[in-house]
């Protein structure tokens, strides 16, 4: 591994640090969610129209199993959604940023795919794909992958002239120039694009579930609220926002870990 | 073993191009330590360029080994005015980059990077990252870089243009050490006329738009150089005229 010199925070203040960093915003949640549970009682407000975040804790208690089934299923659609945005998005890429003339083919496409609201497609796509997972993945992707190939290609463009010209000077073909100095280069603003992407999989599988599944937080959303039952909805509602977080984490997380030349370049991400 | 035979440099653009060279001739024997001095927008990078192989003469002929260059080749290596590591590969494999990208690595090439950085005074700094050093560090291994690949020429971009005038005045030293020792010819463009002078054998003077040969000096003060030499008649004489070639009469007027 590499080796780094220790910051001014290095050693046995790490934690506390850490923990002093994350005081202010853990701080203010707990405000929130106390101003909410008094406003709730003092007013009486009604719980079907908003419950308290005790009414939301103790129903997530209540309907666990439930609850981690129905985010089961969001996560298997979330993840393959994200994984096919990085599977198509990284190689698009490459080829909009290999060319001027291929750009301008492509990126009105992409925009045109931007402007279309997903709600929108979501039901077309169901009646032309049956109900299963695929249409949810397709609805994903297509939220999640345009802020992947844009941070890509500007990454792959952002390339210095010099390391260019240094690797033709070395006599690199085209691919090489690509694999071996460009990509690389691109790694930083790749992962921005990767740390969008997840966060928006999750937005786009619950477009997806709303407009037709039958297992999934989205779904559950949907059905708790048609019988009232408002304190599950808020309840898959903190999940989502747990499994938004969980995958920013672990994009995060993977690219300390693979590249740690990356994300050190970076000021450190906000404790959550 | 470099022969420019009037090189002609136009790029193109609106209304005709831009003419960067026009009827460029220069002979640089092997070993031999050339400096080129001028006014921005000479072109003296262009020439750089040319001979390195990276952009192609629009007239004239530009001759390695008695041998067109069309293209880059192994007998020349670049250093640019940046360092321009690669920030994701740490000192080593920065150094080693070339020669594995021209799948030219061998066994020793791993154990010769590590000689060539502790001559450059980098022992120890092997597995950094070029963001964890000065700019003077990361420059002594963009020219390791360079001289890993054991040119026959080396084309040297004001390769110390970024740095402080210490480090610089340091690292010019350290390259006349470097070069001593190895049959390389050397063509260091500069802005810098005492650099230049302290370096080479010849400093070719450029005039700007397009870029010409004013005129080429001979410096003849002995080696090993040092800068107790900057006294020297040999080296003022030298510098003066350089100087009036580039300022041509803006200076004698003002004198």
């Amino acid at each position: 591994m590499q080796e780094r010199p220790a910051g001014p925070a290095g050693g046995g203040f790490r934690l506390p640090a850490a923990l002093r960093g994350a005081a202010p915003g853990l701080l203010a949640v707990i405000l929130l969610f106390l101003i909410w549970e008094a406003v709730c009682r003092l007013f009486g407000i009604r719980e079907f129209l908003l419950p308290t975040p005790s009414a939301i804790f103790s129903a997530s208690i209540a309907a666990w199993p439930l609850l981690l089934w129905h985010a089961w299923a969001t996560f298997l659609t979330v993840l393959w959604g994200f994984f096919a945005s990085v599977a198509i998005s990284l190689p698009l890429a490459m080829l909009i940023a290999s060319s001027p003339a291929v750009s301008a083919a492509i990126y009105p496409l992409l925009v045109i795919t931007q402007s279309i609201p997903k709600v929108a497609l979501a039901p077309i796509l169901i009646i032309a794909l049956g109900a299963n997972e695929l249409p949810r993945i397709i609805v994903t992707f297509l939220v999640a992958f345009f802020p992947l190939v844009v941070g890509t290609v500007a990454g792959l463009l952002a390339t210095p002239p010099e390391l260019i010209e240094l690797g033709r000077a070395c006599r690199a073909g085209r691919m090489q120039e690509l694999l071996r100095i460009r990509l690389p280069f691109a790694i930083p603003f790749v992962f921005g694009g990767l740390k969008v992407a997840a966060a928006l999989a999750v937005v786009g599988a619950v477009v997806a579930e709303f407009v037709g599944a039958d297992a999934g937080l989205g779904y559950l959303i949907q059905t708790s609220m048609a019988f009232f039952r408002t304190p599950l909805a808020f309840a898959a509602v903190v999940a989502l926002a747990i499994m938004g977080i969980l995958m920013f984490q672990a994009v995060s997380l993977t690219e300390r870990l693979l590249f740690p030349w990356s994300s050190g370049a970076e000021p450190p991400a906000p404790g959550i | 073993m470099i022969r420019l035979e009037r090189v002609g440099k136009t790029f193109p653009g609106r209304e005709g191009g831009v003419e960067a060279l026009r009827e460029v001739s220069l002979r640089v024997a092997p070993g031999e330590f050339v400096a080129i001095v001028g006014a921005s927008g000479c072109g003296k990078s262009t020439l750089l360029r040319l001979v390195a192989g990276l952009v192609p003469p629009s007239a004239g002929r530009v001759l390695l080994d008695s041998v067109p260059v069309e293209g880059p080749r192994a007998e020349t290596a670049m250093v640019f005015q940046a360092p321009t590591l690669l920030p994701w590969a740490d000192v080593l494999r920065n150094v080693t980059f070339p020669l594995r990208l021209m799948k030219r690595a061998g066994p020793a090439t791993e154990d010769r990077a590590r000689g060539l950085l502790a001559t450059a005074g980098l022992s120890g700094f092997e597995h950094r990252l070029p963001r964890e050093l000065s700019g003077g560090m990361q420059q002594r291994v963009a020219i390791c870089r360079a001289l890993l690949q054991e040119p026959r020429v080396l084309l040297m971009d004001e390769p110390f243009g970024a740095l402080d005038a210490l480090t610089r005045e340091e690292m010019s030293l350290e390259l006349l050490r470097i070069w001593q020792g190895r049959q390389m010819a050397v063509l260091f463009v500069t802005h810098s006329i005492p650099e230049a002078v302290l370096l080479a054998d010849r400093v070719v003077v450029m005039s700007p738009r397009p870029g010409r040969v004013a005129d080429i000096i001979e410096v003849g003060l002995p080696r090993p150089r040092g800068f107790e030499q900057e006294g020297s008649d040999t080296f003022q004489h030298c510098a003066r005229r350089i100087r009036a070639l580039i300022y041509g009469d803006r200076l004698s007027r003002a004198a």
